[in-house]
């Protein structure tokens, strides 16, 4: 067969006895793309983001679920707790005005802390023998419930408004960061039989090296679920500070180094906390660095920083990598076995960035849920 | 083509404290990082817990 020899003229209808029909084929589409393209693409892209929205509504639910089967099983709330919790998932935090920068710091910390206080007594108020640790992982699920009610709510919110408008590029972007909250959605979701059964998380690799190195030592509470231990190594003090575990929290690290600092000199701070690692990079690879290593709303770093400035006192840090999902779920083998090679470098960092007679705060950062000391 | 279920099992691994034997087992209610967990199945010692884990199967 030859293939050589195609008429194209004929093919596409060029020449002078071009069929009025083909024509009609070949511009009709065209029109309807021109008018309508942008409204095509809206419908084939709704599909997606409902989808998406669908799963995010099965998240919040079953986040509910588990939470209210908590409370119940292990509070034994006098009445029903429902109706309770459904008004704390909808509780909502108003940030401070930022048009004038100045005082922000202090002003989203009391907003802040006046939220986690309240929440604390709402959970004891379900039951008033709860302990500590059981108010901790209590208090940790309803921030999960809440900020995925929150996730679906908003995301609905804008899906609607471009589908009420028939307005293309207001679901644009509602396309691209949708796979970014479905990634962090999932994962709050996934996170939630961990903070139940009092497991370690990925983001507990911190405190979990600094507990291990405390385990001997005499702790004091140094701030609001905050434990500090006092030990040596090599002529050197060596201050330990981590959240006070197994409970679930991050602890108060700023206001403890406030402390520590009015009553000792202190020549270096390290600290060890769980960051997000790029895409590409190796899960649990472990990396060493200069500055505040601590996330959250900044303003705990905020006072660290200041602290350190103030005092001028160095500040290092080592950091595990690892995704947002191994963060917040059950450790995974490969973070939890970097344990003992991130306390060999923090003695390494000691050694190499200190003399003898020094002394240096080490800090596990991150949430200690499972990690006791 | 077709996703894999994916499931997460915790696990514990105790360690001696005298003879240093490591044991894998999977993570029973009331275990804690650290605390006392058996005696040791090798000698006389008592287990603690080193670490707490889990490990993803695909099913």
């Amino acid at each position: 067969m030859n293939f050589t020899n195609f008429d194209f003229d004929q093919l596409f209808g060029m020449s002078d006895d071009t069929n009025p029909l083909m024509m009609l084929i070949w511009i009709l589409p065209i029109i309807l793309f021109v008018f309508y393209g942008q409204r095509i693409q809206l419908y084939i892209t709704s599909g997606d983001i409902k989808k998406g929205i669908k799963k995010l509504e099965s998240f919040r639910n079953e986040s509910r679920t588990e939470l209210l089967n908590y409370v119940k099983k292990n509070l034994n709330p006098k009445d029903d707790p429902t109706k309770r919790i459904d008004r704390f998932l909808d509780y909502f935090t108003i940030m401070p005005v930022d048009m004038d920068p100045n005082g922000i710091v202090e002003k989203v910390k009391h907003t802040v802390r006046s939220r986690e206080d309240y929440t604390r007594e709402q959970v004891k108020s379900l039951s008033p023998n709860i302990d500590d640790i059981e108010l901790s992982k209590v208090q940790t699920l309803l921030e999960i419930a809440s900020s995925l009610q929150m996730i679906h709510k908003i995301i609905n919110h804008m899906f609607l408004t471009a589908k009420k408008q028939n307005n293309y590029p207001l679901i644009l972007p509602l396309q691209m960061i949708l796979p970014f909250i479905l990634e962090q959605a999932e994962a709050m979701k996934d996170a939630i039989p961990a903070f139940k059964a009092g497991q370690p998380v990925g983001d507990g690799i911190g405190p979990m090296v600094v507990g291990k190195m405390m385990l001997n030592s005499n702790k004091e509470s140094v701030a609001f679920q905050t434990v500090l231990a006092k030990t040596e190594f090599e002529n050197r003090q060596l201050f330990l500070l981590k959240a006070e575990g197994p409970g679930s929290t991050v602890g108060r690290p700023g206001d403890a180094l406030q402390k520590i600092v009015s009553e000792n000199n202190l020549d270096a701070i390290i600290m060890i906390d769980a960051a997000l690692k790029m895409e590409g990079e190796d899960s649990a690879s472990v990396a060493q660095g200069f500055g505040a290593a601590i996330g959250g709303i900044g303003t705990e770093r905020f006072e660290i920083e200041a602290v350190a400035t103030s005092k001028k006192i160095p500040i290092f840090s080592i950091v595990i990598k690892q995704s947002i999902k191994e963060a917040i779920t059950l450790m995974t083998k490969e973070i939890a076995d970097q344990a003992d090679d991130v306390q060999s470098q923090v003695y390494d960092m000691i050694r190499e960035n200190t003399k003898e007679g020094h002394s240096i705060l080490i800090i596990g950062v991150g949430n200690t849920v499972g990690v006791p000391q | 083509m077709f996703d894999k279920k994916k499931i997460t099992i915790a696990y514990s691994l105790e360690k001696c404290s005298k003879c240093g034997m490591l044991r894998k087992r999977k993570f029973a209610d009331g275990d804690v990082l650290f605390s006392e967990s058996s005696k040791c199945a090798s000698c006389d010692g008592v287990t603690n817990i080193e670490k707490i884990f889990g490990e993803t199967l695909e099913q």
